[in-house]
């Protein structure tokens, strides 16, 4: 979080709690509770600017980041009634007006490990475990008298991993400034099914842990200490574009902003104060366009009406979004802590901070669909000296 | 929760112009004039004729405070051998600094680099540094992070005074 840098850290035992994070994380997702029914609707992630996580580590030291992020998905916003298109991929459909979305929650777990090459370039690999939870009306004009079929399901599993090159091109005591190029990888899987009772369908795309295509990234961090070693100010900014997978379906172009400031308290508490702007394109699907029936078609209830049988990349109703928010939080270095209150040096504790983000919406547009609420990020970072400075 | 003050246009234009680049080793130091705790303008061209440990540190940097001790130690020893040390202190409150020098015992020349100008000369963008500068004021090591001890700054110091019989024997 804070610009400044020394270049030794003390602590080595970085073996042993590189591992513990890992368990922590494999044990912290390993419930499974799929149920039936065609998945839907989106899954949104809350987005913060952590600092750590986007500056570019010292030679030879890995910063690991591990955290959690929770975000619901459930308000309905004036003038919007939930009623959103599904995404059929096993018959390559797109129907429109066949969910009615109740609720959507996202959790993720991301271990993100940032290693410096040089003092100037470094490499971040950013492995997230993902789980979502769903809850919606499935076949509306379909089935129980075209009110649609309450549904339920989940979907955990390791996400697309995101490895990201960076270069501090203005480097100073005061100010940096960092630009980035990323891939994200499509190791998550995207051909997740439901256990359904009628036979496992495959889950819609936004509700799949991975995207099943590769993406790429490009961003930048600044940051500048206003106030030298007390008050700094952040600026952050990204593109990530998600070319068209195996199924037809393509995610939409996706631009992040962000600014805040940083104040240091006490040399163990710094408090974050940052705004985050989010603008997400609509999604693009390849296939046949349908939709559901509606009371005034005379064999309703029935089955889809087919409008189009071959669609080349039509964007997707209720997907993309803009979404501005507030993000308060704070960072607890937690060997300043211990140093100053019990007067003890652990190298557990050493180089070791803990950091909580709530980010409260402020502006959001979900293009009809439910949208996201307050959301929140618990993590820790630590810093292990990897190899010695020279 | 504290409010903060947010906005770009508080950001001082040279705050974007300060890419650091770090002097190769054999090249002239740039000199520079800083002003001591005394109040006394210092220049590296003063310490011409001796070896100079020019450290760039910080009183919340510990590898930086670590290190002190040991460049006190050699100050002692060798001050008298054509050694100085010039401690630049980074963008800190004059009294904060003061309090350090005093509480420590340090009595090297400690040199305020109040607005980061030094730092920036000498490619400084993390904390400490210490470039090792010889009596004709060419950069003879450039050392990153806090592994000063007394035998380092020593044998450094020695290497510097004393030419290497290799070299001496290839010029004859």
């Amino acid at each position: 979080m804070e610009r400044y840098r020394s270049y030794s850290i003390m602590g080595r035992k970085s073996s042993q709690l590189i591992i513990s994070v890992f368990l922590a994380l494999a044990l912290s997702g390993t419930v499974i509770t799929l149920r039936t029914a065609e998945a839907s609707c989106g899954s949104v992630t809350c987005f913060v600017v952590i600092g750590s996580q986007q500056q570019v580590s010292p030679k030879g030291l890995l910063t690991v980041n591990a955290f959690y992020n929770y975000t619901p998905q459930g308000t309905l916003l004036s003038g919007t009634d939930g009623v959103i298109p599904a995404v059929d991929l096993d018959n390559r459909q797109l129907i429109l007006g066949h969910h009615r979305e109740i609720r959507t929650i996202t959790q993720m777990y991301t271990l993100d490990l940032n290693y410096g090459v040089t003092d100037r370039f470094g490499i971040e690999v950013a492995i997230p475990y993902k789980k979502i939870k769903h809850r919606h009306f499935d076949g509306l004009g379909e089935v129980n008298g075209g009110a649609g079929e309450e549904t339920r399901f989940s979907d955990n599993g390791f996400g697309d991993v995101f490895i990201n090159a960076k270069y501090n091109i203005l480097p100073s005591l005061r100010s940096l400034l960092v630009t980035g190029v990323g891939v994200y990888v499509p190791t998550g899987d995207h051909n997740q099914t439901t256990a359904g009772l009628e036979g496992a369908e495959t889950m819609e795309p936004t509700a799949q842990v991975g995207r099943g295509q590769v993406g790429v990234q490009a961003s930048f961090y600044q940051a500048y200490e206003l106030i030298p070693h007390r008050l700094n100010q952040f600026t952050s900014g990204s593109y990530r574009h998600t070319f068209r997978n195996n199924f037809g379906y393509q995610f939409g172009d996706q631009f992040d902003f962000s600014l805040g400031a940083n104040l240091v308290t006490v040399p163990w508490l710094v408090l974050t104060n940052q705004f985050n702007f989010r603008y997400m394109m609509r999604d693009h699907y390849r296939g046949s366009l349908a939709r559901s029936q509606t009371p005034s078609d005379p064999t309703f209830p029935d089955e889809v009406i087919v409008l189009d049988e071959n669609i080349r990349s039509r964007s997707v109703p209720t997907t993309g979004s803009t979404y501005f928010a507030y993000t308060p939080g704070f960072q607890v270095s937690l060997g300043d802590l211990i140093q100053t209150t019990l007067n003890v040096k652990t190298p557990l504790t050493d180089n070791t901070s803990l950091y909580f983000y709530a980010q409260v919406p402020v502006y959001r547009d979900f293009n009809g669909n439910l949208a996201q609420g307050v959301s929140y990020v618990f993590g820790v970072t630590k810093v292990f000296q990897v190899l010695n400075p020279s | 929760m504290g409010l903060l003050v947010m906005s770009l246009g508080l950001v001082p234009i040279d705050g974007f112009s300060m890419g650091s680049r770090v002097p190769a080793v054999g090249t002239a130091a740039e000199d520079f004039r800083l002003v001591d705790l005394e109040g006394k303008q210092q220049s590296l061209g003063q310490y011409r004729g001796k070896v100079v440990l020019l450290n760039f540190w910080a009183t919340w940097c510990k590898p930086c405070t670590t290190e002190m001790p040991a460049m006190q130690t050699m100050y002692d020893k060798l001050r008298d051998k054509g050694f100085v040390v010039l401690a630049v202190n980074e963008l800190e409150d004059e009294a904060k600094v003061r309090e350090h020098i005093k509480q420590h015992g340090h009595t090297f020349p400690v040199l305020m680099d109040r607005d980061n100008k030094v730092a920036n000369q000498f490619g400084v963008f993390g904390l400490p540094v210490s470039v090792f500068i010889d009596e004709k004021g060419v950069v003879q090591e450039y050392i990153k992070g806090g592994l000063l001890t007394e035998q380092v700054i020593l044998d450094t110091v020695a290497r510097i005074q004393k030419p290497e019989p290799m070299k001496a024997a290839s010029l004859k």
